[in-house]
């Protein structure tokens, strides 16, 4: 059980390359689920890795339970690590594999066994203890990674993309089995992946790198809904968040963005700081918009259908609006009779819609005054 | 036509079995001969079988003492230059550290260096340190002469150990030290028995070094002991046989036990 707090940590391997991890702050609470979500080479292996202590920090602070540890050697820092690759000992047993971490800390003979045993048990490796890790599947494999960090009874758990090797199903399977290792044990853990299905469900909050800053922390929930800016917004979601260049003009009734021919009325307190003319993203997330069904609706814009993806329980459809480049994405009911080429409306809630300043920042984050740190 | 492809094969592989095992079996015949019933006919076969040359190479002609000291030589030489090559092929291939490729290839580049050119240094430098004509002083050299071979195979293994099992290692709470003994020597066991069979038959058949640095009887060394019934004006071909199957033994040994394991290590392409 532990508090990890970063502050200002940064990594710069080499001078000629721009820091791999730059001035990252992050507290993470007492047997708090963090995961750090962003897409490859944003520095999320670099962060943890400095956490675990593989790799030596630049500059800034790190601290378990208040302790600095900047130059604790990872060997003592109670740490356990589930690697990418599971890294197991190939020339050990599963059983020996578990036990490698605790022998080295001269633990009496029966209670390594004990806790050994009880780990299997958790995870269903009883029966195959006396195994090398080349005749294992990569499920088991996985679990028995899991296991080597279990008995150890850490104050931190690591763990850097454990499920990425493993196929779709038993992805699934086994992100549910380390959300209820987590409630189980109760432990600090943090998890790093690029995959936002694995941060939403296994958070407790999220934090999102991106090129080796920190975007945005929260809870899953509260990002989705309060993309702190574009990157952000643009990231998170599946299929992610429409962002249409537009700008601010003055309307009759209070604010507009104009794109095009199109233009949106959007909540006035969002666009205040702005002049009238100012450069904005807005964002709209696609199940925000609907097609509308008939002309006579009051659409709120209106395009030419360039794709429709029917998924089943709902059908992806990608709208050309005129003058904007990228289709915008519209997530329609499944029996939606939409065909390629056909010219539709859609409507919008323009509470749902989001404004982005020209320098990305959320506005309308910043009116709820949602950014948490 | 897969049989046909398989019977030139087949009778391929026999030719050279013939060609390269030959030899081999002519001398095993020849060791169980006498001189004189060799000169009357090369390729008669033993009849009678003459079992007693064995015993008599080993007991009158010094081949006990030979046989030791080879032993000795070959096996302290075999275990440094095993444990010296391994800890320095881990070093090079897994910490960065200034010079670590000018290290690696100057240690390989001495591989280019026929021995006839330093034989003479080395012979002087052997009497100042006073271990000219001494196992000692051999066995260093073969130390010395083995190591970057073995450095160069071992390294080629270790750096493809993936890190993250060492990064496991340590925080598993192993020092850097035990990191080597407990992980990285055994799963490099593969390549490690390769350069011991590799290292063992090289030095165990080592001549021109020996002959050079060891004059004393005491100190021979088996390849020196089968020269010496080679004679001024006779040769003892008889004798010579049965001291070169004497000789072969141990290799064959070794290689047989170790066989298994240096086909794996030959084909480690991947580790897992
Ligand atoms: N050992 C290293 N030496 C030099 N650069 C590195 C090293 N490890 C990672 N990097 C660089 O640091 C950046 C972040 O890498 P990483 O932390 O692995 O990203 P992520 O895990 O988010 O995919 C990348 O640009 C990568 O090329
Ligand atoms: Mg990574």
């Amino acid at each position: 059980m532990a508090v990890v707090t970063l502050n200002g940590l940064t990594k710069r391997y080499d001078r000629a390359h721009p820091a791999a991890a730059e001035d990252v702050d992050l507290e993470v609470a007492d047997g708090e689920f963090m995961v750090l979500l962003g897409p490859s080479g944003c520095g999320k292996t670099t962060t943890l890795r400095m956490i675990a202590g593989l790799e030596s920090i630049t500059s800034g602070t790190l601290s378990i339970d208040g302790r600095v540890v900047n130059d604790v050697p990872a060997r003592d820092r109670d740490i356990a690590m589930v690697f990418q690759s599971y890294a197991l000992y190939p020339h050990m047993s599963v059983r020996d594999n578990m036990a490698f971490g605790l022998r080295r800390r001269q633990m009496p003979r029966a209670e390594i066994e004990q806790r050994v045993r009880d780990a299997a048990e958790i995870l269903g490796l009883s029966t195959l203890m006396d195994r090398k890790p080349h005749a294992l599947s990569g499920g088991q494999r996985q679990r028995v990674a899991l296991g080597r960090a279990i008995v150890r009874d850490p104050k931190v758990f690591l763990f850097d993309e454990p499920l990425s090797n493993l196929d779709a199903a038993l992805r699934v399977s086994t992100r549910s089995e380390i959300a209820a290792l987590h409630r189980r044990l109760q432990a600090t853990m943090i998890y790093v992946t690029h995959d936002q299905v694995e941060a939403m469900t296994l958070g407790s909050r999220i934090c999102i790198m991106n090129a080796g800053r920190i975007a945005q922390v929260g809870r899953p929930m509260d990002v989705y809904r309060m993309p702190a800016d574009t990157f952000v917004a643009g990231f998170l979601g599946n299929p992610p968040m429409n962002l249409i260049p537009a700008t601010v003009t003055d309307a009759p009734g209070g604010r507009e963005l104009r794109f095009g021919p199109n233009r949106v009325e959007v909540p006035a307190a969002r666009t205040a700081p702005l002049e009238a003319g100012s450069a904005v993203t807005l964002g709209l997330r696609p199940e925000h918009l609907a097609p509308a069904l008939d002309a006579s609706d009051s659409a709120a814009l209106w395009g030419e259908v360039v794709t429709v993806e029917p998924l089943g329980a709902e059908t992806l459809v990608r709208v050309h609006l005129p003058e904007i480049a990228d289709p915008v994405i519209v997530r329609a009911p499944g029996e939606s009779e939409v065909a390629i080429g056909d010219r539709i409306g859609i409507r919008l809630d323009p509470s749902a819609a989001h404004v982005f300043h020209a320098d990305g920042h959320s506005m309308t984050a910043a009116h709820h005054q949602a950014r948490r740190g | 036509m897969r049989v046909a492809t398989q019977s030139i094969v087949m009778a391929i592989l026999c030719a050279y079995t013939m060609f390269a095992a030959g030899p081999f079996v002519w001398a095993a015949m020849l060791s169980l001969r006498t001189t004189s019933e060799i000169h009357l006919d090369h390729f008669a076969l033993p009849d009678p079988m003459h079992w007693d040359k064995y015993p008599d190479a080993w007991f009158n002609s010094n081949y006990s003492i030979y046989f030791m000291n080879s032993l000795q030589v070959v096996v302290g030489a075999v275990i440094l230059v095993t444990l010296i090559g391994a800890m320095a092929a881990h070093c090079l291939a897994r910490y960065r550290f200034r010079l670590n490729r000018i290290i690696y290839f100057v240690l390989f580049s001495t591989i280019i260096f026929p021995p006839q050119v330093t034989i003479i240094s080395l012979f002087q430098i052997l009497v100042g340190y006073g271990l000219y004509n001494s196992k000692l002083g051999l066995m260093l050299v073969y130390v010395a002469i083995q190591l970057p071979l073995t450095v160069y195979i071992l390294e080629s293994f270790f750096a493809r150990i993936p890190a993250d099992l060492f990064d496991a290692a340590r925080m598993d709470g192993y020092s850097d030290w035990a990191i080597f003994w407990r992980v990285a020597l055994p799963v490099a066991m593969p390549a490690v028995t390769t350069t011991v069979i590799l290292n063992f038959i090289l030095l165990w058949n080592e001549f021109l070094f020996a002959v050079v640095l060891i004059t004393d009887e005491a100190n021979r060394t088996l390849p020196l002991g089968i020269q010496r019934f080679i004679g001024d004006t006779q040769e003892d071909i008889g004798m010579i046989a049965t001291g070169l199957m004497i000789a072969i033994i141990p290799v064959i040994v070794v290689y047989a036990f170790f066989s298994e394991k240096l086909i794996q290590g030959m084909t480690a392409g991947a580790v897992k």
